[in-house]
């Protein structure tokens, strides 16, 4: 393509803008519109996902029964048990805590056939989106496993603190 | 000893970085009524600077020394490395951990800001004030690396041995993945200073856009290598057969990236046609704060994340000093409103303006979408008390649409011409493409591909390849008609002679090249997992596999289990062995490594999954099958020689640069 540079910027200065302003504009307001559109839109399909710990999750747990949500929480070690049902299903259970020295409120987790990660382990904190399952269990959806580094890693004292 | 001599580099560092600010500042402030006094105080300025660079070096080979001598005397040191750790892993550790890392940001920042200052005959009028800019974000980080995210600091007793690295940041990738992430993070704050520095001075024409376009490219291209060497670390460590999962830590690198992005097209805009001039530097503050707000998310743990370091009670800081420079830079944007009116309108929707116009409405239209979706807890539970968060799929949904045009406008911009083309010349030149782009796709469609989806991105990718690919032909073709040299002499003259406009055109390449991968990976990747015995055979797609049993052997510091299991074709050929396998660290945590049959068609990605259950005659084996995952590679290489084509120093730009700078010190009379 050539460039058509040519032109005295100086004279073009002096011109008047012709009068194509609302061209101008009614291509933004489509643009702006068709981008509100796929917003909306991917909002309404895809969906928003509520974010809870273990105890506000129990405590409002018949209500969000039926409900997508994500659940963070503390992972308590010993609970880590990895069943092969068949040559096709496994099953990963742990339990997660709000309070690692405190571990009242249990959570547990199930999820089939998952990978086990491979930070799941003692005092790892886990972020599990799905839903509820039997009473008293958390099914995990596919891929909803996501675990962060374990405290030891960095700022122990903080997490341990806080927790 | 070690740790006091560290301490004591960054602290001076840190008062030489101050002096830097009082310096310029106090060379503006006696500019007018003496030259010669404020001269020496901007020299004196410019020379601290250059000092902070060698001392945060010294710092950080302070660092290294004490991380190989194993000085757990130094809390950082106990928390990031062992005894046992491989020495080239002991110095890495200078970026595994939260202070070293921001210790690293610094000596780049320095590094980046001594060597803009080192070309002092650049710009004698804006020093002063970029001097004066950059020694702000200096400062700050400065100031967080000397007091609370001191990576000097003496550990509360001497422990026999460390905590070490995570063992998934003991890969090759995810060592050179921060530094690049570093890398074009600050770098970013040059093109920033001096556009603030314009603004200081008023000297608005594109005088600061030459003079950091090559520093923007060059922050651009390292936010690139990071995003990309970031992508293929996951795809290679974490196991789940993907590269990109929309997490706060990856979408905070994403959103400058953009924004970077959108400031490269738009500054031509001012540089050929005097427009948009305002916008230009609203896009590198814009740049420049999410780079805060960047390192911000990953420092401080403030939204929920699978990467980021612990939580640290730094954040107010950081948004006490990100406020600081947004109302600063605001004040001197708003100052300067009337000086940055464009010096042109738009003459034409059809012309290469308004196709960079479109091009940045659909950018930052994506920033912001990232932006919203990313910080969607925080504002959720600002305005109605609840967290929520969004998934990967509203964000591939909001988004896709509009990644989706950004392709066709690559096709399409370069057919426009300045000021205005006409609709008859566009359609004529993009008919052939669309209809060739057409046959292909109903070609895939009798083939057998049903999702719409895909098909449409296919549609889209090769119609604007084929676009670009044509603007080389025709180009190279009127140089072989006119000097009837050849076709590949031809093509090299096109990168020597316009190399902003080729390698740009070759990194719009790569992106479609990347493109046509995700669309592979986004609708077609199937998986399966599955338990073996010794023997048995499982399906997925095309491949049967065999297990052939698992062995456990130790290497170093790790035991491994490793799965030996071959892979069949339709016909029942063995196409190769796999050896999917776990390292288990002395600390007991594991770590998976996947195996892959790669070819340009797809990746038949295997990872061993459950270790512990793992016996010598049974094993639980997850297979993926990622369709066109290579060429996200391959189109992310392409990407990166063109952005350094663009890069690379051009004389003649250098050049025209030394001449206005000679023109404008005549016409002041310095």
């Amino acid at each position: 393509m050539t460039d058509s540079t040519w032109t005295n910027e100086n004279d073009l200065m002096l011109n008047k803008p012709p009068q194509r302003i609302w061209q101008i504009v009614a291509v933004v307001v489509v643009l702006v519109a068709t981008i509100s559109f796929v917003l909306y839109n991917a909002l309404q399909s895809g969906g928003t996902q509520l974010y809870l710990t273990v105890n506000e999750y129990m405590a409002d747990e018949a209500r969000l029964a039926t409900r997508d949500v994500r659940v963070s929480g503390w992972v308590v070690g010993e609970t880590i048990e990895y069943t092969q049902i068949s040559a096709d299903q496994s099953r990963l259970e742990f339990d997660i805590v709000d309070d690692l020295q405190n571990p009242t409120r249990r959570l547990h987790i199930v999820a089939y056939n998952e990978p086990k990660p491979d930070l799941l382990q003692n005092q790892a904190q886990a972020l599990v989106e799905g839903r509820a399952g039997e009473p008293g269990t958390f099914v995990a959806n596919k891929d909803g496993l996501l675990l962060k580094c374990p405290t030891r890693y960095e700022g122990e004292e903080t997490i341990l603190n806080e927790g | 000893m070690f740790a006091d001599l560290g301490h004591a580099a960054i602290r001076i560092s840190l008062l030489f970085a101050i002096f830097t600010a009082v310096g310029s500042l106090i060379g503006i402030a006696v500019g007018r009524r003496d030259r010669a006094r404020a001269r020496l105080w901007i020299e004196s300025a410019r020379n601290a600077t250059l000092v902070t660079f060698p001392l945060l070096l010294i710092a950080c080979a302070i660092m290294v020394a004490a991380l190989l001598r194993n000085d757990f005397s130094i809390e950082y040191v106990r928390q990031v490395t062992t005894i046992n750790t491989p020495t080239f892993l002991k110095v890495t550790s200078l970026w595994g951990g939260q202070a070293g890392s921001l210790l690293l940001w610094n000596v780049l920042l320095a590094g980046f800001l001594a060597a803009a200052w080192l070309r002092k005959s650049d710009e004698r009028e804006l020093m002063p004030y970029a001097l004066l800019v950059g020694s702000f974000t200096q400062i700050f980080f400065l100031y967080l690396t000397s007091f609370p995210e001191d990576p000097f600091a003496r550990a509360a007793f001497v422990a026999a041995d460390g905590n070490g690295l995570s063992p998934l940041l003991r890969h090759p990738l995810m060592i050179l993945h921060p530094p690049m992430l570093y890398l074009g993070y600050t770098g970013f704050v040059v093109p920033f200073t001096f556009a603030i520095a314009a603004l200081m001075t008023g000297r608005l024409d594109d005088g600061w856009i030459r003079i950091t376009r090559r520093w923007t490219l060059a922050a651009w291209l390292f936010l690139s290598l990071g995003l990309i060497l970031g992508g293929r670390w996951a795809y290679d460590v974490l196991g789940w057969g993907g590269y990109w999962a929309w997490d706060p830590v990856e979408n905070v690198a994403f959103i400058p990236w953009l924004t970077g992005t959108a400031f490269l097209h738009s500054v031509m805009i001012q540089e050929k046609r005097g427009m948009f001039k305002m916008w230009n530097i609203v896009l590198i503050i814009a740049t420049y704060l999410l780079v805060i707000y960047g390192t911000l998310i990953v420092r401080t743990g403030l939204l929920q994340s699978v990467h980021a370091f612990a939580k640290s009670d730094i954040q107010w800081v950081f948004f006490g000093f990100m406020s600081g420079m947004l109302i600063f830079s605001t004040f001197w944007a708003t100052w300067r409103a009337s000086a940055l009116r464009s010096q042109n309108y738009l003459r034409s929707l059809l012309s290469r303006e308004a196709a960079f116009l479109f091009n940045n409405f659909i950018i930052v239209a994506i920033s912001l979408i990232v932006f919203v979706f990313t910080n969607f807890t925080l504002l959720s539970e600002f305005f109605v008390g609840q967290e929520y968060g969004v998934g990967p799929e509203t964000y591939n949904m909001a988004t896709g649409p509009l990644f989706a045009l950004l392709l066709v406008l690559m096709g399409v911009a370069p057919l426009t011409m300045w000021y205005r083309s006409s609709l008859r010349s566009l359609g004529r030149q993009s008919l052939w493409p669309a209809l060739v782009a057409l046959v292909i796709v109903l070609g895939l469609l009798v083939w057998g591909i049903r999702s719409w989806g895909a098909l449409v991105g296919f549609w889209i990718v090769i119609f604007s390849v084929i676009l670009t690919l044509l603007e080389f032909v025709r180009a190279a073709r009127a140089r072989v008609r006119r000097s009837g040299e050849g076709w590949l002499s031809a093509l090299r003259q096109l990168f020597v002679r316009n190399q902003r406009r080729y390698g740009g055109y070759l990194i719009h390449l790569g992106v479609l090249v990347m493109a046509f991968g995700i669309i592979g990976t986004e609708f077609f990747q199937v998986d399966r997992q599955v338990f073996l015995n010794i023997g048995d055979r499982a399906t997925l797609n095309n491949y049967t596999i065999e297990f052939r049993g698992t062995r456990f052997y130790q290497e170093l510091d790790v035991s491994v289990a490793e799965a030996e299991v071959l892979v069949y074709d339709q016909s029942g050929r063995l196409l190769t062995t796999l050896y999917p396998h776990t390292n288990i660290f002395q600390d007991g945590q594991g770590m998976t490594i996947p195996d892959a049959r790669s070819n340009l068609i797809e990746d038949f990605y295997m990872i061993l999954v459950n270790w512990e259950g793992v016996s010598e005659t049974g094993a639980t084996i997850r297979m993926y099958l990622n369709p066109l995952i290579n060429w996200v590679w391959l189109g992310g290489l392409v990407f990166i020689v063109g952005t350094l084509i663009a890069a690379w120093p051009d004389p003649l730009d250098e050049k025209i640069a030394a001449a206005e700078q000679k023109r404008f010190s005549l016409a002041i009379g310095d």
